[in-house]
């Protein structure tokens, strides 16, 4: 019988078979050294799958030689076969995610006992080493063994992969462990032979079975002698289920010579026996979630979905803003496989549905607890369609910060948003307040074309030619009508831009935001910007940031615009750069999102920052009910457009405001004060799910033709994750 | 003015993050091809925002050509000596002679001790280096007859085979602030490595430390020259000169010549995790110090 394991083959380089004696290298370290390292690579080239390195406590050490391996190989998984002792579990731990991280995946471990034969501690260390991996846990790792003693420490980092954790060996006690615990099983072919590999499977099985595993997890690997006949090796893998081979060898012939003649026989002889791939161990399936049929998951999407129980989880579950806990993350990479996913998504009425482009939604819940959430952050392409007119294609996975990146050297900029890690998806179905927004207006101004996949799966081309009614949803309320797979722009010109940072004194708030909300309005539209306040601190000064861009590269352009605006109040400190448009875009955050909670934002547009609001916006800031109180330039080229030419609508105001806070309640307290002074609002900076949101965010008129198009697109409501609007909703 | 007379260095400070998972390798590679002497990362292995140390060392060394590699230093009350010397020997070989070893005693010993190790006084922690010291320059000692033996109080490591030999003479920088360690320093290590920014009165502190080692290794019967003075610096490029290393490259290099001069500093080590910084460092500070050190040295 087989496990049903995909055939592999390895080389393993034990420092031992290179003795001097057996003729094939010298002893010297740096010879040997290099040899492994050759080997290693040969091992690679020849198209081995696995290069194991074994544990020599006379050589060179192993896990060093392995690091140096993987930086100087590209593809073949790295096994150490290494001991604990006299490895730390711990510190090994994190070797491994260094080495796996660095390697993009390639690394795993087998337990080896030395010279002992029975197992001593390898049960903890596993536990431990898992332990240590589990980065997603959030709470320190506490273990206290017989063998091993952990007051208190933090896990992780996240390794690339699952790393998978073997044991060699052969005593009983050994092959127990394999099989209640491991992922895999390694012994030496000579020193069992077939009738004891056979033996040792059956422990290994019935060990698993008593621990509720399937035997099938487990994967066997057999170290052979480069002598043993291809005839010999047939009946190990079809009967006795060995899943990987590995050849003790460092003879370069030998290695040739196995996979010339062993391996294309031996994976012939299997191909017909072979069963299907294992799936999910049953530890990860226990994680799965309810309602939700992943045995249904598209095959298309299969190999990248991501659910609970899988070390990509943790990259996957939250968002920049929110921690979450979906069911299934499906990630795909093509337009086809977002009309699969969405089928998926279809049939799961009543599971929770996020959508997600880069996870920086503040409005859109791009996660969930217990759903779906179909990602689309692969889909992050970037090209120039026509160079002659600037007009570009972009996937809506692409982050804003690479988007600029990438136009820079055409001398291009597209003004999105002021954060290079915003997704260009989210961003560019809502609006797109950004630095450059007064002089070349809002992201969504520059859309000539979309590519979308609807609620009922079929693709479509929006344009002002084409589905020229969802091309006009599409910039403002895009999230209500698809999912958008690719958006044309046509960007502008824009050399290097005058960037400033402004501390500025905020003792006197109110008169702060008079002040420069009149010398904004005063500015030409080369110059946008923002300001932010936080909460007043009782006996603390109070200051303020302001920043600008200056679309100029002559200095004296530059100082010129930004006097009026460093006169706002007294400044404290000043940081003024010439810089591409890019340098204020290279922003983003490293690393996955590990955002926990669920933050509290209000939105509102307005026209001027009368000395009537910025009194009620000064007495919100007095109340500490608010973090994070921010003002962007809108207004300028934004206003230019005819608010009935997109479903953002809101073309008069000359400010978006938005307050963050962590409690509704506290925050609506104060934020009631202003929301009379606004005249709408932009729905990205929007937390309150309420319906009533939506007649702030979209105008009557717009409104009515937007709830007529979702009727025609979306009747189920599919997609209502973003200011939804619900297709049997009244006439609001 | 104290001058050890040795050739002058410039190395890299880089932090070993592990997310973006190849940027601090990527550093390393630059300061390679910039032609610095030394790329260097620090050592919390109880800090899982960063790499195993250990490990990034290895490739990065796989994948530069001429740089000496080091830890800044690394743990000893988490990495046992005899393992460690091993390791250093591995890498040594396999790098053709370009791993030094950066070690100190411990510091955070609550993270320690919270991963499993074993919290030492001061007085202890300086003990228990002296004792790995002697560890793994037994280890390395292929040549000198029978197995290593130590008998310390941490460290027993008795009957235990020599080798692997290492392809170079592994320098032995101690990162040492305090009288006792920079005793230790002085008997037995090869070279010493302070962080200014450590430092509570600035560079003027470095004339105690070198005092220190010097006696040290008089009544240690050696050469003070035996052992470098390293420094790890911070500094920031700026068009004007306004502190400190905090100006443009000229002032830089007479600032680091001051050091040199007058303390004997032979070895700048910059902590940055930026390409231009490093590149900057290596193509307009390394040269200048050089020469005017020269200079001086020539008088
Ligand atoms: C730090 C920060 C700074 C910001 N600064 C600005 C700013 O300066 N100007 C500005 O205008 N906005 C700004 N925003 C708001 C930002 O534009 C929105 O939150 C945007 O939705 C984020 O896009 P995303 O793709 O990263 O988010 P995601 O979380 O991936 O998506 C958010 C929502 O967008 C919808 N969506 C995502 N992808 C698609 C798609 N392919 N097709 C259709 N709908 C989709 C979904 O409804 C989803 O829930 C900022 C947000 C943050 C967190």
């Amino acid at each position: 019988m087989t496990y049903g394991h995909q055939l592999t083959f390895g080389v393993l380089l034990d420092p031992d078979a290179a003795r001097p004696g057996d003729g094939v290298l010298l002893d010297p370290d740096a010879a040997r050294a290099g040899d492994s390292v050759e080997r290693a690579r040969l091992a690679e080239e020849l198209g081995y799958d696995v290069v194991a390195i074994a544990e020599d406590p006379d050589g060179l050490d192993a896990w060093t030689l392995l690091s140096w391996v993987a930086a100087r190989t590209g593809r073949v998984q790295l096994a150490a076969h290494t001991s604990v002792p006299p490895r730390d579990p711990a510190m090994l731990a994190r070797s491994a995610a260094a080495l796996d991280l660095l390697s993009a995946g390639r690394v795993d471990l087998t337990l080896t006992t030395g010279e002992r034969a029975e197992a001593k501690g390898e049960a903890e260390a596993i536990e431990i080493i898992r332990g240590v991996l589990d980065a997603d846990d959030p709470r320190p790792l506490t273990y206290r063994g017989e063998h091993y003693r952990i007051p208190r420490m933090q896990r992780g980092p996240l390794p690339a992969h699952r790393i998978p954790i073997q044991i060699s060996g052969y005593a009983h006690s050994l092959l127990q462990i394999a099989g209640r615990t491991a992922d895999g099983w390694v012994a030496e072919l000579a020193v069992l032979g077939p009738d004891g590999v056979a033996a040792a499977n059956k422990v290994i099985d019935e060990a698993a079975r008593a621990a509720g595993r399937d035997p099938a997890e487990i994967r066997r690997t057999l170290i052979i002698d480069p002598g043993v006949s291809t005839d010999d090796l047939l009946p190990l893998i079809v009967e006795e289920g060995a899943g990987t081979l590995l050849v003790r060898s460092t003879d370069p012939t030998v290695l040739r010579r196995f996979v010339k003649d062993a391996i294309p026989a031996l994976r012939e002889a299997v191909g017909k026996t072979a069963g299907t791939v294992p799936g999910r161990s049953a530890a990860v399936r226990a994680k799965r979630r309810a309602g939700i049929d992943y045995d249904r998951v598209p095959a298309s999407l299969a190999e990248t979905a991501v659910e609970p129980g899988d070390v990509e989880y943790a990259r996957v579950r939250n968002t920049y803003l929110r921690g979450g806990a979906p069911g299934l993350v499906l990630r795909p990479r093509t337009t086809a496989e977002v009309v699969d996913a969405l089928g998926f998504v279809r049939a799961h009425p009543g599971v929770p549905f996020g959508l997600r482009s880069a996870g920086h939604g503040i409005s859109g819940r791009s996660t969930n607890d217990g759903g779906i959430v179909v990602s689309v952050a692969a889909l992050n392409g970037i090209e120039v369609l026509d160079e002659a007119k600037r007009l570009v294609r972009i996937g809506p996975g692409a982050r804003w910060g690479d988007v600029a990146a990438a136009l820079a050297p055409y001398g291009w900029a597209l003004s999105s948003g002021d954060y290079g890690g915003v997704g260009v998806g989210g961003l560019a179905t809502a609006g797109g307040v950004g630095w450059l927004a007064r002089e070349h207006g809002l992201t969504i101004d520059h859309l000539r074309a979309v590519e979308m996949v609807l609620a009922d799966g079929t693709v479509v081309r929006a344009s002002a030619d084409e589905h020229a009614d969802l091309f006009w949803a599409v910039r403002g309320a895009g999230a209500n009508f698809g999912v958008v797979t690719s958006f044309d722009f046509e960007v502008d010109e824009v050399g290097d831009v005058g960037f400033a940072q402004f501390v500025v004194g905020a003792e006197d708030p109110a008169a702060l935001l008079v002040a420069w909300g009149q010398a904004i309005e005063a500015a030409p539209r080369d110059v946008s910007g923002q300001l932010i306040l936080g909460p007043r601190r009782p006996g603390q000064p109070s200051f303020a940031q302001v920043m600008a861009v200056v679309d100029a590269d002559q200095p004296d352009t530059i100082i010129d615009r930004l006097q009026p605006l460093a006169a706002v109040g007294p400044l404290y400190d000043q940081n003024v750069v010439l810089l591409p448009y890019a340098g204020i875009m290279a922003n983003a955050a490293e690393g996955y999102h590990r955002a926990q909670g669920d933050p509290v934002a209000r939105s509102g547009l307005i026209e001027h920052l009368t000395p009537e609001f910025a009194a009620a916006a000064a007495r919100m800031l007095a109340s500490g009910a608010v973090h994070w109180f921010q003002i962007r330039t809108v207004g300028g080229a934004v206003s230019d457009v005819p608010a009935d030419a997109t479903a953002y609508a809101h073309r008069s105001a000359n400010f978006s405001v938005v307050a963050m806070g962590s409690d509704p309640r506290r925050v609506d307290a104060v934020w009631r004060d202003l929301y009379g002074y606004f005249d709408g609002m932009y729905l990205s900076f929007e937390t309150d799910r309420s319906p009533d949101r939506l007649t702030d965010a979209f105008p009557p008129a717009t409104l009515a033709r937007l709830r007529e198009l979702k009727r025609r697109y979306d009747p189920h409501h599919l997609l209502r994750d973003n200011f939804t609007i619900d297709p049997r909703g009244g006439q609001r | 003015m104290t001058d050890y007379g040795h050739d002058l260095q410039f190395g890299a400070f880089i932090t070993p993050t592990a997310q973006p998972a190849h940027q601090a390798v990527e550093l390393a590679v630059v300061a390679d091809r910039a032609g610095l002497d030394l790329a260097t990362f620090q050592d919390h292995p109880y800090q899982p925002r960063f790499h195993d140390t250990w490990t990034l060392l290895s490739y990065a060394a796989a994948r530069t050509e001429r740089i000496h590699l080091s830890g800044n230093v690394l743990n000893l009350p988490l990495r046992p000596p005899a393992p460690l010397a091993r390791s250093l020997a591995s890498l040594d070989v396999l790098s053709g002679g370009r791993v030094e070893l950066g070690i100190g005693a411990g510091g955070f010993w609550d993270p320690i001790v919270a991963m499993g190790g074993r919290r030492l006084s001061p007085g202890e922690s300086v003990a228990a280096l002296e004792e790995g010291i002697e560890v793994i320059r037994q280890v390395w000692a292929v040549d000198r007859p029978g197995p290593v033996q130590v008998r310390g109080e941490y460290y027993q490591v008795v009957g235990a085979k020599r080798g692997p030999a290492p392809a170079h003479d592994i320098n032995i920088w101690v990162g040492a602030y305090k009288p006792r360690m920079l005793a230790l320093v002085g008997r037995a290590a090869d070279g010493v490595l302070p962080s200014l920014g450590y430092l509570p009165g600035g560079a003027e502190d470095l004339a105690g430390i070198n005092r220190h080692i010097d006696e040290a290794a008089g009544a240690a019967g050696r050469d003070p020259r035996a052992v470098r003075r390293l420094l790890n610096i911070g500094g920031r490029f700026a068009p004007t000169g306004r502190a400190f290393l905090d100006g443009p490259a000229e002032q830089w290099a007479e600032d680091l010549a001051g050091l040199a001069l007058e303390y004997g500093v032979s070895a700048f080590i910059l902590a940055a995790d930026d390409a231009p910084t490093i590149e900057r460092f290596a193509a307009e500070v390394a040269p200048a110090t050089r020469q005017l050190v020269a200079e001086e040295r020539t008088y």
